[in-house]
């Protein structure tokens, strides 16, 4: 990257399952306006507005053209982008282009997805190739279902690993105000829970939520003259799946896959050795519980086959060694094409010092790691730190 | 701009009403293949990244970007989507290559509009609550603004009807695209009417295609031609939504997006200073109404251009010799072909539609009904 | 943020979008395809430079970026490399339509395949008679009720 570029801004709404009272305009709005009174800037000085959603989910072609009062693009430069799950991530990795090639000095990125608007499962089935698979395609949940019937075969794990994972996240999002499902739930709550698809129980999946999230990125002035406490991005990394190959269900495979090949290649340009040490917490995209304990052996936290015993022993607890989604992560809120990015500017917050009553306080925060999660297996990881120095 | 960015490649797929033996990916391979066989690149070796022009609901696949990874080399590597015009993709792709962070990207869109229905799905782009229950569709609304152009203006029917004239008389020139023909201005006006006052021969007719260019770094590009193309300036912009909101026979978006572009190419007289024009007139009168927003003459005086020849293929400043969106070239797919045609035209690479020497183009495409969002380009030799 | 106790009226409008297409099978999933419907056969594609065998057939093998370019017919029998039971009525968007729950279905590994296929697995739904591993054999609809889509397949059996 040819120029540093910093967050010095963000927001997000209060996520919900129903916002009846907003429309889709409004909603953007609340975060847009939130971010800009964050970064302490009026909508004239944003230089470009990089907006993205999940495309059609709201049954809206061109959504960045209906939401340009609320995103506040009226006037200016601006794209739409959209890649699945990822795109708040993307968004972002835009926004640094944007900055980076000295062309722009503010960028405003703005993820949004107000689900109860349009049919998600039906839309999701949509993922599928038109003529192989998509009649019988079982959305995200039926995905997720085939994963976790394959970590259970291949390391022994069990569904009490799925529960705690499930408490862990409700739990963390009981202190974030701004979390869609607080709940305050025991590992049995979770065993209980109404099954979806084998082995995947309604309190091991993501909820469908409305909200928005928007940052601001700048450049290296900008971001010392207006900011107090900026955040920079000092790495990010995008690796997509080929369409057919869904190889995340089976947990053994010794295949190149997206996470690991991304995670590798950003640890490389940062020369990261032991990622659980060099960072100091994580904010993953995890839309169902299994994912999450994948997660953690794919970004190389621990051995393959052993994601479930970090959960088992409180390892990424919010006061564990290795704080993972303090924010209650995506099992707790996902308004999708806002979810990366959302994953992104928690971090950020927890590097600020500004994450409220879900702020990791057991150790010091100065690096994050964030993932985002969409596509037929693709993401986007963002390495943020509190300096230049590292 | 410090560093520079070139087209190092372009291809396109012959574009026809209907293609019905493949399908969008292997569409898009066709151009894919052509424009790295023709450059030498590999995808291994040479890409860094991908960004492709594309929307779901044309696809009719989620997040049908799925669709391409495959084909244009994003297993385990970026790929970026714009639900935008394909001209944007160029906007972007600079950018990202003017940021460091890559070298060489391959700039994708495709679309086949044979396979589902243009009126509902642009129907869809109107917000749901206010507009979308009239009805509206892209037809329609660009009816109102032509009514609005022609009525602010004094043009007449007539006026605008040279413009398919010229455009698809040049199209008999390019064997890429397949509505073309010599006709009069008795037989566009005879042309039915679909919402008045636009003709059947004023609309951009239903077409399957895609266009695939690489861009590169100035010291990529040196290695990879010696014909690159530079990108000299870039500007976007958005409008307002609702029709309500705007004078329509204005085009205020566009004006920002070309100053934006000529203040970064150091152009200070376009008319001048511009050998050739690509823009999406995807509807006739979107020709006049884009000429003035480039800063080509002023506001109402396109038609009277446009009949004393000025912007003919032997005019001074040849517009859309390629024969332009009329010509049949798809939704999406339409500003990446403007960069296309005018990148050949400066290569000298455009065949029997070839208008002489071109040493700075301008490339124009837009977004959503009566063009809300607006993109140039600015290509040049030097 | 208001809420309802708040006790204003809020206007929300139903509308449902309905999009028409038809989809070009395209090349290789057409031969793909009639295969099935004529022959009652799967054929995968291999490619030329790292050999794997494909499923669905397609243009281009993602991993080495070249076209593939052998066709292979493969066995109807294969391996379960992934299950579930499905509890949701899911939509099947290419009906419009749920599928009646719960029911089984399941990742299978053809014979000669590299990858996976999904389809509805014939066996009760439930955990106990499910098996990573368990051998799983093709059964179609008759040959005068195939049309050449995935919906040929009826399921998957176990064999015994």
């Amino acid at each position: 990257m040819r120029k540093n570029v910093a967050i010095i801004g963000g927001g997000q709404t209060h996520h919900a399952a129903r916002r009846h009272d907003v429309n889709q305009v409004e909603l953007v709005n609340e975060a847009v306006r939130a971010a800009l009174a964050d970064a302490q800037m009026t909508i004239d000085e944003i230089d470009s507005v990089l907006f993205g959603n999940m495309e059609f989910f709201e049954g809206c072609h061109m959504t960045d053209c209906w939401l340009v009062d609320g995103s506040g693009a009226y006037g200016k430069p601006g794209l739409k982008i959209t890649t699945g799950g990822t795109v708040g991530a993307t968004i972002v990795g835009a926004g640094v282009h944007h900055v980076a090639s000295g062309l722009f000095n503010k960028a405003l990125c703005v993820g949004f997805e107000k689900q109860e608007e349009g049919d998600t499962g039906a839309i999701l089935s949509g993922v599928a190739h038109p003529l192989f698979g998509r009649s019988l395609a079982g959305a995200a949940v039926g995905y997720f279902a085939m994963m976790a019937t394959s970590y259970m075969a291949a390391w022994g794990a069990k569904e009490e690993h799925s529960a705690m994972v499930a408490v862990k996240a409700r739990q963390n999002a009981r202190k974030n105000e701004y979390a869609h499902l607080k709940l305050d739930i025991s590992i049995q709550d979770a065993l209980n829970s109404r099954m979806l698809s084998y082995p995947i129980r309604m309190l091991d999946m993501c909820p469908a939520s409305n909200g928005a999230c928007a940052m601001i990125l700048a450049d290296e002035k900008t971001a010392r003259d207006r900011c107090a406490k900026p955040v920079w991005i000092r790495a990010m990394d995008t690796a997509h799946n080929e369409q057919f190959e869904l190889d995340w269900r089976d947990v053994t495979t010794k295949k190149p896959i997206f996470s690991r090949v991304s995670a590798s290649r950003l640890y490389r340009k940062l020369g990261v050795d032991d990622p659980s040490k060099y960072f100091d917490v994580f904010e993953i995209y995890e839309p169902a519980t299994w994912a999450e304990m994948v997660w953690y052996e794919d970004l190389a936290l621990c051995r393959p086959g052993d994601g479930f015993k970090l959960v088992e022993n409180n390892m990424t607890a919010i006061d564990g060694p290795i704080p993972v989604n303090p924010s209650g992560g995506v099992l707790s809120t996902n308004c999708i094409g806002a979810s990366a990015m959302l994953r992104i500017w928690e971090a950020a917050l927890q590097i600020r010092g500004d994450a409220g009553g879900h702020q990791v306080v057991s150790k010091d925060i100065r690096r994050a790691l964030a993932t985002a999660y969409g596509g037929t297996n693709w993401t986007v990881l963002t390495a943020l730190s509190g300096t230049m120095d590292d | 701009m410090s560093e520079r960015v070139a087209i190092v490649g372009v291809a396109q797929t012959v574009f026809s009403p209907k293609r019905p033996d493949v399908n969008y990916a292997e569409l898009a391979y066709e151009a894919i293949s052509l424009v790295l066989e023709s450059t030498g690149l590999s995808v291994e070796a040479d890409i860094d990244n991908a960004v492709s022009c594309s929307h779901d609901i044309w696809d009719g696949q989620t997040i049908s970007n799925i669709g391409i990874t495959d084909v244009i080399g994003g297993h385990l590597r970026n790929e970026e989507k714009l639900a935008m015009d394909g001209s944007t993709a160029v906007y972007y792709a600079t950018i990202g290559i003017l940021s460091g962070e890559f070298d060489c990207t391959l700039a994708l869109a495709h679309t086949k509009m044979s396979q589902t229905n243009r009126n509902i799905v642009n129907n869809t782009a109107f917000d749901p609550i206010y507009s979308r229950l009239l009805g509206l569709d892209f037809t329609s609304a660009a009816a109102l603004q032509a009514q609005r152009f022609m009525s602010r203006y004094n043009i007449s029917e007539k006026q605008i009807a040279e413009v398919v004239i010229k455009n698809l008389a040049n199209a008999t020139r390019n064997p890429w695209v397949h509505n073309k023909g010599f006709y009069t201005l008795d037989q566009a006006l005879d042309s039915p009417v679909i919402s008045s006052p636009i003709r059947k021969m004023d609309i951009a007719p239903d077409s399957d295609g895609a266009v695939a260019i690489v861009m590169a770094s100035e010291k990529k590009a040196l290695k990879v031609t010696d014909k690159p193309v530079w990108i000299k300036g870039v500007g976007a912009c958005y409008d307002a939504h609702y029709l309500g909101d705007r004078d329509l026979s204005e085009c205020y978006a566009l004006r920002s997006a070309a100053e934006q572009a000529y203040r970064m190419a150091e152009i200070d007289h376009p008319r001048d200073e511009i050998d050739l024009v690509e823009l999406g007139d995807e509807f006739s009168y979107q020709e006049l109404l884009w000429l003035e927003g480039l800063g080509i003459c002023g506001s109402g005086e396109a038609a009277d251009l446009t009949c004393r020849g000025f912007t003919s293929f032997d005019g001074a400043l040849p517009v859309n010799p390629s024969g332009g969106l009329l010509a049949g070239v798809p939704t999406n797919v339409a500003g990446l072909n403007r960069v296309a045609e005018a990148a050949l035209q400066i290569r000298g690479e455009a065949g029997d539609r070839q208008v002489g020497d071109v040493r700075i183009a301008v490339a124009q495409g837009h977004s959503g009904f009566c063009g809300q969002h607006q993109c140039v380009i600015v290509l040049g030799r030097e | 943020m208001k809420s309802a106790k708040d006790n204003v009226e809020l206007i929300s409008i139903p509308m449902v979008v309905d999009v028409p297409y038809r989809f070009a099978a395209g090349k290789y999933m057409t031969r793909f395809l009639t295969e099935l419907r004529d022959n009652g056969k799967f054929y995968g594609i291999r490619c030329p430079l790292c050999n794997r065998v494909q499923l669905p057939p397609r243009i281009v093998c993602a991993v080495c970026h070249v076209k593939n370019s052998d066709w292979i017919e493969l066995g109807n029998e294969g391996t379960l490399v992934g299950f579930t039971i499905m509890y949701l009525p899911l939509t099947d968007p290419t009906t419009g339509k749920p599928h009646e729950p719960p029911f089984a279905y399941g990742s299978v590994r053809l014979d000669g395949s590299d990858s996976v296929i999904d389809h509805f697995l014939n066996v009760e739904p439930v955990v106990e008679h499910i098996r990573i591993g368990m051998r799983m054999k093709v059964a179609l609809k008759e040959r005068e009720d195939r049309v050449g889509d995935l919906g040929d397949i009826l399921h998957f059996d176990p064999v015994t």
